[in-house]
């Protein structure tokens, strides 16, 4: 690979499309795929203050401050994560160094985005595996059996981040992406880890009782929030804010997605139904198994993000295979998927969970299109992110093959047009110790 | 369903001493006698005198002391024996046997190993125990059970048991045999990360092979000291040794095919006479517990889908056929001529105990089958075929008498002998 | 679908797979990892055994045919960390030395783990005793022949190892906290509580079992002089550590911190034992040499890091350094989803540190093969050895392949294709079985009226 910068006189590109020629960077003779159209053998990318400008077999260098030759390499979009704990979580046992789970049953109020710790060792690794942006939530999604009183229900704005800034307010994408909602479920305890929990498990009718209760609450949160909004509107003098239910404003008007974490096929339904009665936007979030649900997630348009490929089976009886077939699945039921891990220190693997889908059915073009534009679609960043199309953000990776093969190397990347390094920690200490003595 | 002691004396005798008023003999005459141990007697009499039965036979002369009660119409069995439960023993102060999050409330001191015996009650003695209050005597008496293998229930090595009757005066008095057995149970805590040693399944495997090792050694160091006292320390006294030495057999847990399979293996390690109990997918282990010889005890709680259960999350496919075929484990072990005996694992109502001995009978066991392992097998796993479990002369007069079969209907029993006493139960809305 | 395959498997399971059919797989991509890859290759199963690699290798007429045209063979997966098919808790840790447990004793054949590993490539796995305590219990090498019993899945000849446990999760139940299980008050601490603790057990423990050898050597002696002396107690918690000593068992030791490893190096010296493997190591890669010195492998992760403090230095070069330092390494799994795709955790290495595909397959089959003394008769496909093969789809480091095929001592143990076709079968049997008894359960209700009690 060559990189040589070239060193222009502005007064000689006076016909470049350049509006500032240092800010410029042309990635040419690269096999471009751009996702959304055809690859592009041998193709040019120029991106611009940070967007990409152009897109073609031919672009010219004239002016441009920087050319790349990608002679032999792939460019793709950069890859995303839609559900990480990225910034808000270093080192999960240590509870000082997690940011997550706040206390309160309804917490739509907290911003994700304001967490997130911009020196986190996890962005320089997740970066290395070609991912350049991610969702980061407010939530764990841990509910845990035996877990002692309710945990959060909705735990907050999740943020759509570029692994890249100086502070969380320049990383930040889409400051507020999505409400993450852990929809209430009836968290019976399979008979095998019965034992293993302290006391005895509830007796469904319990459970359930419990769930319902929660629907309820659930029910009114929403119902204050209309009201509240109505009263907003009024603008009686009365009026007073409140910072929780001025938050759901944007959910109850259908502008904020709730991501609706719903493991298991009752509870995709009835966070479907919930949806419906509310009139709000879903997203469905780690389902663990689709069901009969592929129509209706079809008919209501509503989007997945899928959790892990590499997981066990849910129960003794299913596939071996049944999380690997699962992203097929959705897929052929005319779903839109993408991919997120749901957990910080295997963010990076995103691109194998998708690989793994792959092995088991889901094609590979859709399998690239989760990880790019359909995130970013499902992320309502669809025309900002995704795909190498001019106007978007220039988030790009160059590698040396299919960044769902575990043998390709990301040899450089690009956030908002800026090279970015592929430093990390794990790098780092690589290069320290493997020169000990 | 209500029992009591049947006052045949009560016209001869004021209230008050109901117990003296046994007469000094029972001449039940013109019954049908299932023996088991012999051909059936369609027309027999059997005399009962001092517990015992004196003679049985067709024709068989009434002696003048004796209280004759028409048997026409009548069917006597052998009374049923339980071959394990707590029948007798009832509900006491102790410390939990099983570590939940509320025991960790009430901390005991931890175990930190095998040398602090932990969990091992091998000395606690059933006969000791005993007291014919425990109301389920009465229902059990309601079904046709006068006699249980009654066992400690608290800990790892569980205690001595002891055949008994499932009537007495006093405790003492329900003693037939003692010690029959040591009960050997698995007690795991929150998946091997309790409080106290052994909590994993593993733990207690390795506690129990310990506890065998020790009194091999406690064995051989007395017999070494006693012809060498000389240059040797004295043996400890060891007071749960002892009372493991004292037990004739031991009885280990199996409920899964895996599990069968490990506690085969494990019982011929520990190289003493063992039974096993539980068995409910014993149906994938046939061939395997004939061939091993070793008898066992089937647990009379069949595995059933729970009440409250998630409807969303059935079972799996293992657990449903062995909802299915558990019951049929009888029949098939009948078949394949393994010795066994039933236990009633907490079921204790009349009608539950004969709805599940009815559901074994269903599912493929025979009759003739179903009554050897209810009385002279099960007895002779005990060693105590000499003097229960048939209607033999000399044999202790434990009996069932019904109308018609016994496993016919739930109320078939009309009453049964223990020690040669009578007992009625109080028909529906009777006390 | 593991539960037909069970279903069917049970019905004889002694019966099933006795003599060992031949078997010539044909036209496949050979990769034998020791002896560099076979195009087109042709690998012929005799008796259970490899019995020819080549190109030109002819079978007898009776002997079944696999076509594997467009696909790759390459040996078992060998995992050397696994807690699979346990029954009845991984760790006893409840105390600081519970070497007198034995996984060996509660194998359960009937984990559906096992055959959803198969399905992953997996073919031989050293179950090991948690982590809760520095000294843990005895652990078994199993090959995984799915619808067997315990012991026929015992790896014959096979060396029995000991776990060892260093860093924080031997010594978590020594400081007060609240543990995933317990929620009610904190736990009542036990002892260890830091590394210092951790090191003096295993120091304590060895004492003590130098002690017990030179009990029985008194007691023996005195026999062989004729005298009557008393038996010693038999300690099965200090025999293990015997056989430690002697060299009969390995070392399987769980560690995470550089300071530890180089601890526990110290303390073998000291005490006259071997470590085996370092299990995990994820700071190895910082005391290669001393590892490399003392003998031992190190057993680690692709690429896990930074779930606690101890793991936050960890790299996933890890492996390459070690290896490149003259460490032997292998890939593991500690986990039931991950033994499912060991071969992908493999692929991580050809990314960070550039290992080529030969070295990167070395980590999860004859590495591992050799850290657990087995390499005479697996890891490798070479003529002789067992035939445990796993047949792709696609190269197995390609993230895009799965398993077709899996075979133990030359008998098929997976065929995904089998599996895929006995599945509406199962659906139809257990729905069938599930309404049975719910219409029993139904017309047993009805019978019981009120009042019947």
């Amino acid at each position: 690979m060559k990189v040589r910068s070239l060193v222009v006189i502005a007064a000689l590109s006076g016909l470049s499309l350049l509006a500032d020629s240092s800010n410029s960077v042309l990635i040419r003779n690269v096999m471009v795929h751009p996702v959304t159209s055809p690859d592009i053998a041998n193709g040019s990318v120029l991106v611009i203050d940070g967007k990409i400008a152009q897109v073609g077999p031919k672009v010219g260098a004239k002016g441009v401050a920087r050319v790349i030759d990608g002679h032999g390499l792939q460019l793709y979009p950069g890859l995303i994560n839609a559900a990480t704990n990225v910034g808000l979580s270093e080192i999960s046992s240590l509870r000082d160094t997690v940011d997550l789970d706040e206390v309160g049953l309804f917490n739509p109020d907290l911003r994700a985005e304001i967490a997130y710790n911009p020196s986190s060792e996890h962005i320089g690794v997740t970066r290395g595996a070609g991912i350049t942006a991610v969702i980061s939530l407010p939530g764990s999604g841990g509910r845990g059996f035996g877990r002692n009183g309710p945990g959060s229900v909705i735990t907050g704005q999740g943020t759509l981040m570029h692994l890249d800034g100086w502070t969380w307010e320049e990383a930040a994408v889409k400051p507020s992406a999505v409400m993450d909602m852990l929809f209430p479920e009836i968290e019976t305890v399979p008979r095998r880890y019965a034992a293993f929990l302290p006391g005895r498990p509830r007796p469904y009718q319990e459970l359930e009782k419990d769930y319902r209760e929660r629907l309820q609450q659930l029910s009114e949160f929403f119902e204050d929030a209309r009201r509240y909004e109505k009263a907003k509107a009024a603008a009686g003098p009365d009026f007073r804010g409140d910072v929780r239910l001025e938050a759901m404003i944007p959910v109850i008007d259908g502008k904020l997605p709730l991501f609706v974490r719903a493991e298991r096929e009752p509870m995709i339904k009835d966070a479907v139904a919930f949806a419906d009665k509310e009139k709000v936007k879903i997203i469905i979030a780690d389902p663990r198994e689709i069901g009969s649900t592929g129509p209706l997630l079809k008919e209501h348009n509503i989007p997945v993000v899928l959790g892990k490929t590499f997981q066990l089976p849910m129960r003794d009886d299913d596939p071996y295979d049944a999380p690997y077939t699962l992203p097929n699945e959705f897929y052929k039921a005319g779903v839109k998927i993408c991919f997120g891990t749901f957990d910080v220190e295997f963010a990076r693997n995103v691109p194998f969970e998708a690989a793994q889908a792959v092995a088991f059915g889901l094609p590979h073009d859709e399998a690239l299109k989760a990880l790019t534009i359909n995130s970013a679609d499902i992320l309502g960043a669809g025309d900002q992110l995704g795909s190498i199309q001019p106007g978007k953000i220039a988030d790009l990776i160059l590698t040396d093959g299919d960044p769902m093969q575990a043998k390709t190397n990301i040899k450089q990347m690009f956030i908002a047009g800026r090279g970015v390094s592929l430093e990390s920690r794990h790098t780092r200490e690589y290069e320290k110790w493997i020169r000990r003595p | 369903m209500k029992f009591r002691l049947l006052i045949v004396a009560a016209v001869l005798l004021p209230f008050g001493r109901i117990e003296a008023a046994a007469p000094s003999a029972i001449a039940i005459k013109d019954a049908h006698v299932v023996t088991v141990s012999g051909p059936d007697m369609p027309k027999a009499t059997i005399l009962l005198r001092d517990g015992l039965i004196q003679d049985v036979g067709p024709g068989i002369a009434i002696p003048a002391d004796a209280w004759a009660i028409e048997g026409a119409g009548l069917t006597v069995y052998p009374g049923f024996i339980n071959g394990l439960s707590t029948w007798g023993i009832t509900a006491r102060e102790s410390q939990p046997s099983r570590e939940s999050a509320t025991d960790q409330r009430t901390p005991a001191p931890r175990i930190h190993g095998p040398e602090d015996r932990p969990q091992t009650y091998s000395f606690e003695r059933a006969a000791d125990l005993l007291t014919p209050d425990d109301g389920r005597l009465e229902a059990a008496r309601s079904a046709g059970f006068t006699t249980s293998a009654t066992f400690p229930n608290r800990g790892i090595f569980e205690g001595l048991g002891a055949m008994v009757d499932l009537a007495g005066e006093r405790g003492r008095d329900m003693v037939i045999a003692q010690p029959i057995g040591q009960q050997i149970a698995f007690r795991m805590g929150s998946g091997g990360m309790g409080r106290s040693f052994p909590s994993s399944l593993m733990g207690n495997i390795a506690y129990v092979r310990q506890l065998f090792l020790d009194l091999d050694q406690y064995r051989a160091a007395k017999m070494i000291y006693d012809a060498h006292t000389e240059g040797n320390r004295r043996p400890e006294y060891d007071h749960e040794l002892e009372g493991l030495a004292e037990s004739p057999r031991i009885l280990l847990p199996a409920e899964e095919a895996q599990q069968i399979d490990r506690i085969l293996r494990f019982g011929r390690e520990l190289k003493t006479p063992f039974v096993v109990y539980g068995l409910h997918e014993a149906y994938r282990r046939v061939e395997e517990l004939k061939q091993a010889n070793v008898p066992v005890l089937i647990s009379l709680k069949w595995p059933e889908k729970p009440k409250d259960g998630d409807p969303h999350e059935g079972p799996d496919y293992r657990e449903l056929q062995m909802r299915e075929q558990a019951p049929a484990v009888p029949g098939m072990l009948a078949k394949a001529g393994v010795k066994f005996g039933f236990y009633s694992d907490g079921v204790d109502s009349a009608a539950d105990l004969h709805k599940a001995l009815k559901k074994a009978i269903d599912a493929g066991l025979s009759r003739a089958d179903a009554l050897r392992a209810l009385t002279l097998d099960v007895a002779g796993i005990y060693g105590l075929s000499d003097r229960l479990g048939s209607i033999q002369k000399g044999k202790i007069a434990n009996l069932v008498v019904t109308k018609g079969d016994i496993f016919g209907n739930k109320d078939a029993v009309e009453y049964v002998f223990i020690d040669g006493k009578q007992f009625q139960p109080a028909k529906e809305g009777g006390r | 679908m593991q539960q037909v395959f069970s279903f069917t498997c049970l019905i004889g399971m002694m019966a099933i797979l006795s003599p060992a059919e031949t078997t010539l797989i044909r036209n496949a991509t050979v990769l034998t990892v020791t002896k560099g890859t076979v195009p087109n290759g042709r690998v012929l199963i005799e008796n259970g055994k490899i019995a020819a690699i080549g190109k030109n290798v002819s079978a007898p007429a009776d002997a079944t045919v696999v076509d594997a045209a467009g696909k790759y063979l390459m040996p078992g997966i060998i995992d050397c960390h696994s807690h699979t098919a346990i029954e009845g808790g991984v760790n006893e840790g409840t105390v600081s030395d519970s070497s007198m447990v034995n996984i060996n004793d509660v194998i359960d054949p009937y984990d559906v783990n096992i055959y959803r590993a198969l399905a992953g490539g997996l073919t031989v796995s050293n179950v090991l005793h948690g982590s809760a305590n520095a000294i843990g219990g005895q652990t078994v090498v199993i090959k995984l022949r799915w619808g067997k019993t315990a012991p026929e899945m015992l790896f014959e000849g096979a060396k029995p190892g000991i776990k060892f446990a260093l860093g924080e999760n031997p010594k978590r139940q020594g400081y007060p906290t609240q543990s995933f299980f317990s929620r009610g008050p904190a736990l009542e601490r036990r002892y260890p509580g830091t590394r210092m603790g951790v090191e003096e057990v295993i120091r304590e423990s060895f004492t003590e079992a130098k002690n017990y050898q030179a009990t029985w050597k008194k007691y023996n002696d005195r026999i062989a002089r004729g005298e009557h002396p008393i038996p010693p107690r038999r300690d099965l918690r200090l025999e293990p550590l015997v056989e430690v000593l002697e060299g009969k068992r390995y070392v399987h030791a769980h560690c995470y911190r550089s300071d530890e490893i180089l601890m526990l190096i110290r303390v073998a010296d000291q005490m006259g034992f071997k470590i085996r493997t370092f299990q995990h190591a994820l700071e190895g890669y910082k005391v290669a040499k001393e590892i490399a010195a003392h003998g031992a492998g190190v057993s680690t992760f692709s690429d896990w890091w930074g779930y606690k403090i101890e793991a936050y230095d960890a790299t996933p070069y890890n492996a390459a350094i070690l290896m490149r330092k003259g460490v032997m390494v292998s890939l593991n799994s500690d986990s039931d989803e991950l033994q499912r795709h060991l071969n992908l955790e493999a692929a991580k290495t050809m990314r960070y540190g550039g290992l080529s595909e030969t070295e990167a397959l070395a980590m999860v089959t004859i590495n591992p093969a050799k850290q657990l003394g087995i390499d005479d008769k697996v890891g490798s496909i070479e003529v002789g050895k067992s035939a445990d093969l796993v047949l792709f789809d696609k190269h197995p480091l390609d993230t895009f392949s799965k398993p077709l095929k899996v075979w133990i001592d030359g008998h098929e143990y997976f065929d995904r294709d089998k599996d895929l076709e006995k599945r509406p079968e199962f659906e139809r049997r257990k729905k069938a079985l599930e309404d049975k008894l719910n219409a029993a359960a139904n017309a047993g209700a009805k019978q019981g009226k009120p009042g019947a009690h």
